[in-house]
């Protein structure tokens, strides 16, 4: 199982690094995308994986150890929402370069 | 002490005050009066003193110091002050902004006198650099002439870098001895020399006072400091402002000279410069020039002498500094002068002026008479003393030939130029060429000039009555117990030293005469034309600033967005595996495998790799593929007890897709392209894979390693602990999010608003490119006819419908998730997505005018209420006395609904939900928006105020 | 006390509130939006004031410690204004202050949304100086590099938004890494308390030692991208040099946010964990420093617009930093933080000054200027000139006296503060024992302030020498000059009390050099084991 996501966090990063270095502002931002993927599965692997161990405690007595560590879901939730807004932030911006310089290439010089 | 430190701040700040002529007057002859005061002081006490602490913790103070050195030193500065701006009152035109003038003035006589008087060394450096800065604007005050430019920004450059070079010594010296008082550096005897620092010292040390002191090869800028107002190069640039270096030299000469370095550098340089200076004066056509260069060549004398160490050899130094202050100021004066009446400086056009101003011919003679050394003038005796120590004996052959040599060859040449100043100004026949008539210049401008040649004259004659007490207490403060016999008197009977001035006086002659023939035409030296230090300097300047600086900057750098990536990426990469892979420690296999798991991410894993293939052509291939690898992620969340990351990461996703999609209508049309298959981007292309490969293996590397060991004793008990009993809700990561790490929350959604409000303002403005800003042709299809309209309607109709009756449907559960979240999975960010997705639905089913028609929701409000929401809900507890965002709760039975917290976090969420929506809701309709607009391409002009949007803001 | 620990959070909350503010009331007049804003900002410098007095009169070492919803440390969030915080806050603060007055003259109606936005980055700024904990020093860049997009893009044309695209782009790597960092940390040390990071990093088991050290490094990228560093900062001079003058003035902090989140971490966290980490990254750092510095005062030589040179000045600063915090020692500490408070101030004035000269000067005879600088002017005779000096427009002059004295402070010349400081660290480096960095050190110092001085003075003749038109007095607004002539007042008053500052700073950098300090002021005794 860890290696299965240690593969799949690895693929992630290498597909995503190898768009962002492409020069095309669309490929850049399918990369980033995916990096985000990555880096939140990344954070999510820092709290050691548990299966059916959902932090969601039932009643008032409950023991820590049934539950898988919920800080670095939190820190994901977080990560999630402000990739969100940087993707769509870049995006608009991306458009707006591309209007602009009448081209989608990163320096905005034409083909 | 203090009174006269008073006085100088006085002088400073004259800079602000309106520096009239008076002001200033006034200022130089009080400062001049106190000094001569102070002088039954110096020498009773030896040095007075006065200390304003500045920064003691770094042994860095305000030490006034005046002992007989800086006294003379201060005589010079204010009497030859007071005289030049006397001469200027008469000298500027009365069209001059005259102020600035003087505040300058002014402003470098405070400076140089702190220069002089400074009892700490920092300090000096500091008044140092002062003086440089001030003689800068002093030589750039005719600042629309471009030659003045040049000369004040060679001046500038060359005295900045000297001044850095003596603050590091300085610091250095200061380092050895262990304090920055002038008195214990002079009281440290030998340690400098000793130390094993002393030649960086001394280099760095020699550099400031050669460049100050104009001394070869740093000699060009004096010349083109020339260019400012000739009152400034009396003052600065022959009187004080050089003789700073060799007030420097003085100064540190019983701790530094005691050594074979020094008296190396300094002599040959001196002597170097005391020469080419004397040749090179003799080879000028501009009066100014010939005294510039003469000026160098003196320097150079000085140098010479404090270089030999012998004490003899400084006491003449120090009277050559006085005698040559006085006679040179005076013969700049004299071309002043002479400028103001005839309007040139040029040797050639100027002849037999002697006729029409007798005086100052006379005058300008006898300051010649000086500079050349005759018999009976101040000049005489220090080149006297000069040519005394040359001829001392000396064990090393080659000085014992060169200095004397050298010495009477520069004493012909400049007994050369002296002559040729007189003859060819004074004498022959009148003047032809010029476009006035001279007469003598009113009597005033005369004056400062007058006095300074009796001043030489008196000195010349008496010395002994004149100058010897004042002589004898500035030596005494350089060479202390030790001071040698020496006498000043006029005769001392026919020695070498008189057989060496005669030689001077009679070569002079015999060098001048076939010049006079041959020679009086040229410019500059014959032999050295071709390279001056001024050209050498300006093509350095200038391919310094722009070829090289350029080049340099073109190769470590870069301005394209993928190389810098590139570094980015691999430096991380980089310092991760050197920080890291040291104590890696070991990885053990795996040891259970999932199957299910396994599956899905064979197919995350090809739809990633395939987006990063399709994704420069194919845009909508690539997302889906994307999204393909975005499920997998939402279903390993899911998997691995994660349901609120599922959960969250599915509708972000949603969004973000929805967000692109509107987006792809306006970047440009691909058709695939059979790519260049040139080697070079063959190249880059595998460079690119490699260094993306490697990433991707480090990074599972080190998820793999840490999911393969045991987790340490770290936080996250506390919260699972917590998380009912004081967080009052059962999702723990729910409760973290808005209570026990509330505040990264707030500050998330703060970023998600400001984003949402510079994705409007951007848009705001948005232009299409040309190519895609006409409508695509579905649309003009469509609403090319009623008939076209109605079709649309139509196919659309049904799903419009549908999405109509979710619409409340979508909302009610989007608000049963925030109530749930607590417990649950859910929360305000879930509920704010699926809410504004519920409007995308509707833009999608009934077109962008229909909702922007219905639409009751003013976002920017929204997400203002959010915000302030979940501000306010912090505040409260503040209110209450405790810490920002302390939370309480209870329970509270709803029917249908259920048991549901009421805690103070459901407030804070209810602020999440609200500028989620807010924020969300206005991205979207901003881009969505764009369809409907009819915008201008690029480059046309501004767009036209929106209605649609006017809504918005 | 507790008085003292609700002034820690103001600095954030009172910016926040002005984003509600602006956000709420939409539809306001100008003039009134206008003086709200203002208000707001007065109201935070005020309040940094209040916080930096209360630190500087509780005696000793003393930092705020603001547990946020009152949960115990290290579980809850923290913020821990120390002194070295406080001042941060303040020169933030006061630069912002400035930046709005001038930019409430003409700039904010360049575009929608100007004030929420510039009062985001104040937020940003402050929170990332003033917080404890890792991950939500992560969220305050965020908000603040998302401020300072939007900002960037404020009245954008075509150049904003190609600086902007690299801009964005390469600091959404920064942040990627900045979570791989973040994540390695917590999952070797188990916490995100940058106090109770420093108190577990010895107890880290010696096998996961490896990865807790290469978070660290990721980590270091990512402030060394936000610090500037070479060769991670190509997209600097342009992103600074394309923005709104009284934004590019507001980044003048944001490098120093990198420095200042290297500083802490690594004084807190390396500093005290010896071992061959240790010396590498401090050699790293120096290197990097000098490559910075050299790079910055080259292309300041190479810069011919003013806005271009003051972004290669940023570059300086930014080097001399990196270098003072590699050579980690307490003396030269201290001196660079002197050097930060003034060379912010003084960056963030030749920013807005560079405008006003703008407007003073048509542009085109500036270029005259500087092709005449290069090709020389033969047909200028000295002769022919009159040897008559002009007389100066007042507004032109007071200007002039600005770009003089900034000039001095970036070149470190004496008098002013910038000579102060780097004399203070010099001295300091050379009491420390001379070693090698500490000729590299000197000279990186003095070299660069030669290269700045030679730039300025090149770009002041070409601006107020060659190109200055005759007699016309020009139009600046006073609430354009007043901010300018304040911050670097300001400046010259650091360099008059420089005494008393430089023993405030030493006892900070006394402070930040001993960890133990700060983790027993930020984690309660029984947290401690």
């Amino acid at each position: 199982m860890e290696l299965i996501l240690a593969a799949a966090i690895g693929v992630l990063a290498a597909s995503g690094v190898y768009l962002i270095l492409r020069p095309r502002t669309f490929q850049v931002i399918i990369g980033l995308s995916l990096i985000s993927y990555a880096v939140n599965l990344f954070i999510l692997a820092m709290g050691r994986l548990r299966m059916d161990a959902a932090p969601i405690l039932d009643g008032a007595n409950a023991n820590p150890a049934d539950y898988v560590d919920p800080v670095p879901q939190a820190l994901v939730l977080t990560a999630i929402v402000i990739g969100f807004a940087m993707t769509a932030l870049f995006l608009v911006v991306l458009l707006a370069a591309r209007g602009l310089t009448g081209n989608d290439h990163v320096d905005g010089k034409l083909d | 002490m203090p009174f006269l430190a008073c006085i100088l701040a006085y002088a400073l700040q004259g800079r602000l005050s309106s520096g009239a002529v008076y002001v200033s007057g006034g200022v130089a002859a009080l400062l001049f009066l106190i000094t001569l005061l102070l002088f039954p002081q110096i020498s009773a006490v030896g040095v007075l003193s006065h200390r304003i602490e500045w920064i003691p913790q770094l042994g860095l103070n305000l030490t006034l110091r005046m002992d007989g050195l800086a006294w003379l030193f201060c005589v010079l500065i204010t009497l030859i002050g007071l005289l030049v701006v006397l001469y200027a009152r008469y000298y500027m035109s009365p069209k001059d902004p005259v102020a600035r003038f003087y505040a300058l003035l002014l402003a470098f006589m405070g400076a140089m006198l702190g220069l002089v008087l400074s009892g700490n060394i920092i300090q000096l450096a500091v008044f140092w650099e002062l003086t440089g800065l001030v003689s800068f604007l002093l030589i750039g005050y005719w600042y629309h002439r471009g030659d003045a430019r040049d000369g004040a920004r060679m001046a500038l450059i060359v005295t900045g870098m000297g001044g850095l070079a003596l603050f590091v010594a300085m610091l250095l010296i200061g380092h050895i001895v262990g304090s920055y008082e002038l008195d214990d550096v002079l009281a440290s005897g030998s340690t400098l020399v000793d130390s094993p620092l002393y030649p960086v010292t001394l280099i760095l040390f020699l550099l400031a006072a050669f460049t100050k002191s104009a001394q070869f090869p740093f000699q060009f800028w004096l010349p083109n400091a020339m260019t400012a107002p000739t009152p400034v190069s009396a003052y600065l640039h022959s009187a004080t402002m050089v003789k700073a270096g060799v007030f420097l030299l003085t100064r540190f000469w019983p701790v530094m000279s005691d050594s074979e370095l020094w008296f190396a550098i300094v002599t040959y340089t001196g002597l170097a410069t005391l020469i080419f200076g004397a040749a090179a004066a003799l080879f000028q056509r501009d009066l100014k020039g010939l005294l510039a260069y003469s000026t160098i060549s003196h320097l150079g004398l000085i140098t010479t002498l404090l270089g030999m160490g012998t004490p003899l050899a400084a006491v003449a130094a120090i009277f050559h500094i006085a005698n040559h202050a006085t006679f040179k100021a005076s013969l700049f004066m004299v071309v002043g002068i002479i400028d103001h009446e005839t309007g040139t400086r040029d040797v050639r056009k100027l002849s037999g002026l002697r006729r029409f101003m007798p005086f100052t011919a006379t005058f300008a003679i006898i300051a010649c008479g000086a500079m050349a050394g005759v018999p009976l003038l101040n000049g005489f005796l220090s080149k006297e003393m000069f040519f005394t120590e040359t001829a001392v004996f000396n064990p090393n052959a080659f000085v014992n030939l060169s200095l004397p040599i050298g010495a009477t060859i520069a004493g012909m040449l400049s007994v050369a130029y002296s002559i040729k100043f007189v003859h060819g100004v004074f004498f022959g026949p009148p003047p032809t060429e010029l476009d006035r008539v001279p007469h003598e210049p009113p009597a005033l401008m005369r004056r400062p000039m007058e006095l300074l040649v009796v001043v030489c004259l008196a000195v010349g004659i008496i010395p002994g009555i004149t100058i010897g007490p004042f002589l004898a207490s500035a030596v005494q403060s350089v060479l202390g117990a030790d001071t040698p016999y020496y006498s000043l008197s006029v005769w001392h009977g026919f020695n070498w030293p008189l057989l060496m001035s005669l030689l001077a006086m009679l070569g002079g002659v015999v060098i001048y005469v076939p010049y006079y023939r041959r020679f009086r035409d040229v410019d500059g030296l014959p032999f050295l034309t071709r390279f001056r230090g001024q050209r050498i300097f300006e093509r350095l300047l200038v391919n310094a600033t722009n070829k090289w600086a350029r080049s340099f900057i073109e190769l470590f750098g870069t301005q394209r967005l993928q190389p810098q990536i590139f570094i980015v990426v691999l430096l991380a990469l980089l310092a991760g595996v050197a920080a890291g892979w040291a104590r890696m420690g070991n990885l053990p296999l795996p040891e259970s495998f999932d199957p299910v798991l396994g599956l899905v991410w064979v197919l995350g894993g090809v739809s990633a790799i395939a987006a990063a293939q399709q994704a420069r052509f194919h845009r909508l291939a690539a997302m889906i593929l994307m999204g393909g690898a975005g499920l997998a992620t939402c279903i390993t969340f899911a998997w691995l007890s994660a349901p609120d990351l599922a959960l969250t990461q599915l509708l972000a996703e949603i969004a973000t897709t929805v967000l692109i999609l509107l987006g792809l209508r306006w970047l440009p049309k691909r058709l695939p392209v059979p790519d260049d298959l040139t080697l070079r981007s063959r190249a880059r292309r595998a460079r690119d894979i490699g260094l993306a490969v490697l990433v991707g293996l480090g990074a599972a590397l080190a998820s793999y390693a840490v999911m393969t060991r045991g987790a340490p004793t770290g936080i996250s008990e506390f919260f699972l602990a917590n998380a009912y009993k004081q967080g009052g809700g059962t999702n723990v990561v729910n409760v973290m999010l808005v209570d026990f790490r509330g505040f990264d929350t707030m500050g998330e959604i703060t970023v998600l608003g400001v984003v949402a409000l510079t994705v409007f303002a951007l848009l705001r403005r948005f232009r299409p490119a040309a190519d895609s800003a006409d409508r695509p042709e579905q649309q003009r299809l469509l609403d090319g006819s009623a008939e076209g309209q109605r079709l649309a309607d139509d196919f659309l109709r049904i799903p419009a419908l549908i999405m109509t009756w979710l619409f409340p449907v979508v909302i009610a559960i989007a608000i049963y998730m925030l109530l749930r979240g607590h417990d649950l999975p859910g929360g305000g960010f879930i509920a704010g997505i699926i809410l504004s997705l519920a409007f995308i639905l509707q833009y999608m089913a009934n077109g962008t005018r229909w909702v922007e028609e219905r639409l009751r929701v003013l976002p920017v409000l929204w997400i203002g209420w959010g915000l302030g929401l979940a501000m306010l809900t912090g505040l409260g507890a503040m209110a209450l006395g405790a810490p920002f965002l302390t939370s309480a709760f209870a329970y509270a039975e709803i029917p249908l609904i259920g048991k549901i917290p009421l805690a103070t976090a459901l407030l804070f969420d209810l602020g999440v939900f609200a500028l989620v929506v807010g924020a969300t809701v206005l991205m979207l309709i901003a881009l969505a928006h764009q369809s409907i607009r009819r915008p201008k391409p690029a480059g046309s002009a501004k767009p036209r105020e929106r209605e649609g949007l006017a809504k918005w803001n | 006390m507790a008085a003292l620990n609700h002034i820690a959070i103001l600095p954030i909350l009172v910016p926040m509130a002005a984003v509600i503010a602006n956000l709420l009331l939409g539809n306001l007049r100008p003039p009134s939006r206008v003086r709200l804003n203002l208000a707001f900002s007065v109201v935070l410098a005020l309040v940094s004031i209040l916080l930096l007095v209360a630190l500087a009169q509780s005696d000793g070492h003393l930092a705020a410690v603001y547990p946020l919803g009152n949960w115990p440390v290290p579980f809850g969030i923290v913020l821990v204004a120390d002194r070295l915080a406080a001042v941060m806050v303040l020169v933030t603060s006061i630069l912002s202050l400035a930046a709005l007055v001038y930019a409430s003259a003409r700039w904010h109606s360049r575009g929608t949304n100007f004030f929420p936005l510039f009062h985001a980055l104040t937020m940003g700024l402050n929170g990332a100086f003033l917080t404890g904990d890792l991950f939500n020093l992560f969220v305050f860049f965020e908000l603040l590099l998302a401020a300072s997009y939007g900002l960037t893009l404020h009245g954008g044309g075509r150049n904003q938004v190609k600086a902007a695209l690299h801009y964005i782009a390469i600091n959404l790597v920064a942040s990627f890494l900045f979570l791989i960092g973040v994540a390695l940390i917590y999952a070797t040390t188990g916490t995100l308390n940058m106090a109770d990071i420093a108190r577990a990093v010895p107890l880290i088991a010696p096998d996961d030692r490896g990865l807790f050290d290469a978070g660290a490094a990721v980590l270091g990228v990512a402030f060394l991208i936000k610090a500037g560093s070479w060769p991670l900062h190509f997209w600097l001079p342009r992103t600074y040099s394309s923005a709104a003058p009284p934004v590019a003035a507001l980044f003048a902090v944001m490098t120093k946010v990198g420095f200042y989140a290297i500083l802490r971490l690594w004084t807190l966290v390396f500093a005290n964990s010896s071992g061959p980490e240790l010396a590498f990254g401090q050699n790293v750092l120096l290197v990097l420093g000098l490559a910075t510095i050299s790079f910055g005062s080259i292309g300041a030589l190479s810069s011919k617009a003013l806005d271009r040179l003051a972004s290669y000045l940023i570059l300086v600063s930014a080097g001399t930093l990196l270098l003072a915090v590699g050579y980690n020692a307490p003396g030269v500490t201290s001196g660079a933080l002197y050097y930060v408070v003034v060379a912010t101030l003084a960056a963030g004035a030749l920013f807005l000054l560079k405008d006003v000269i703008d407007q003073i000067l048509p542009a085109e005879a500036q270029v005259l200027a500087v092709s005449l600088e290069i090709y020389g002017d033969e047909e200028e005779a000295a002769d022919d000139v009159d040897e008559v000096s002009r007389t100066v427009p007042g507004a032109a002059t007071l200007v002039s006296w600005c770009f003089a004295i900034a000039a001095l402070i970036m070149a470190g010349l004496p008098p002013l503060s910038g000579f102060v400081s780097k004399f203070a660290m010099i001295s300091a480096a050379l009491g420390a024992g001379p070693t090698a960095a500490t000729w590299w050190f000197i000279a990186a110092l003095i070299v660069s302030g030669f290269l700045v001085l030679v730039a300025m003075v090149r770009n002041g003749i070409n601006i107020f020498w060659t190109s200055l038109p005759d007699s016309d007095t020009p139009l600046v607004r006073t609430a354009e000059l007043a901010p300018i002539v304040v911050l670097l007042a300001l400046c010259v008053a650091l360099a008059l009390a420089a005494g008393p500052a430089m023993a405030f700073f030493t006892e900070t950098a006394a402070f930040i050099h001993s960890p133990q300090g700060y983790v027993d002021v930020v984690l309660p005794r029984e947290a401690t084991p």
